[in-house]
């Protein structure tokens, strides 16, 4: 007997604040802690990039911080805990980026829900979980310059 | 200090790309390619500058210097990079243009076997401001584009700029 088609896929949900995000799994590639739980700085130099704040070298590559925190609950989170790193293209490449977050992350396999209209651009769809319905992200979106234009 | 023209090292072992000059703004760490500059000195001879308000853009640009019969724009690095004023202490004279750059100090010079590309998530002024960004002793230095501090078109209109307001306190002098 053959099983019903489906539509379910890994999804890597991560917490920012009280709240929860997914992540299509295929797009992150590691967890790594935060610069304030190891020796490993973020350093930052002088730009104009909303949204990032500064950079981590990450085995041997300079990655990008892209702190999703004001855009998605506002200032006031505790302390990020982890660096999320997901693979995303901007400019028609495909490059890193580190995305703090604030707990520890988890896989999840579900059917995501399209997402309703009065949703910000950057959520692709809805994710239902076993207690909770969170947002899936779409990183492109929120880097486009668009978007803050 | 007079800086010669190439800097490239072609001795060492490790093939080096180039030297540059790492120096200090604020609390920041910047590296220019030796080569785009002429002259590191101090801050003597320096003459204070005011552009008109209606060129707004150019207020990053404090000061004059007479330099061998020639005029220089002086920029403040920190002005440029909107960071926090530090005490400028030294001026590196560039080559593309008439113009020199106030710095708190310089670090060192520095070779370097490759420069990576700025990422693409930054989007803003920060790509045309640096060529890439370099590691060194663990530390993520971006290296500035010595054009991006002043344009030669910059410093026409700025010369341009100048000599009008000029024209014009010697025409109400006269009249």
């Amino acid at each position: 007997m053959s099983s019903l088609p489906t539509t379910r896929r890994n999804f890597v949900v991560f917490p920012v604040g009280g709240k929860r995000f997914a992540l299509p799994a295929e797009q992150v590639n590691e967890l790594a802690a935060h610069p304030r739980f190891n020796e490993q700085e973020q350093q930052t130099f002088p730009h104009t990039t909303p949204l990032l704040t500064g950079v981590v070298v990450r085995r041997g590559q300079i990655v990008p911080v892209v702190d999703l925190t004001s855009l998605l609950v506002g200032s006031d989170v505790p302390a990020k805990r982890f660096y999320l790193v997901v693979s995303m293209s901007t400019a028609g490449e495909v490059n890193r980026a580190a995305i703090p977050v604030t707990g520890e992350c988890e896989l999840a396999y579900a059917e995501p829900l399209p997402a309703t209209a009065d949703l910000p651009p950057h959520v692709t769809g809805l994710l239902p979980l076993r207690d909770d319905v969170v947002q899936v992200l779409d990183l492109e979106s929120v880097m486009s310059m668009e978007l803050w234009a | 200090m007079r800086l010669s023209q190439s800097r490239r090292s072609f001795t060492s072992k490790s093939a080096a790309l180039e030297t540059v000059i790492l120096f200090r703004a604020g609390a920041v760490i910047f590296a220019i390619a030796a080569d785009a500059v002429e002259e590191i000195r101090d801050l003597t001879g320096l003459q204070k500058l005011s552009v008109p308000a209606e060129h707004q853009k150019f207020t990053r640009v404090t000061h004059t210097l007479d330099r061998e019969g020639k005029r220089h724009f002086v920029i403040d690095i920190c002005a440029h990079f909107g960071v926090q004023s530090g005490r400028a202490s030294r001026l590196m004279v560039l080559r593309h243009a008439p113009a020199a750059v106030m710095v708190d100090a310089i670090e060192r010079m520095q070779e370097i076997d490759s420069i990576q590309a700025l990422p693409a998530a930054f989007r803003g002024e920060e790509r045309n401001w640096y060529r890439g960004l370099i590691v060194v002793k663990g530390r993520v230095i971006p290296v500035v584009r010595p054009e991006a501090f002043l344009t030669k078109a910059e410093a026409v209109l700025l010369q341009a700029t100048l000599r009008g307001s000029e024209a014009g306190r010697s025409a109400a002098v006269t009249a």
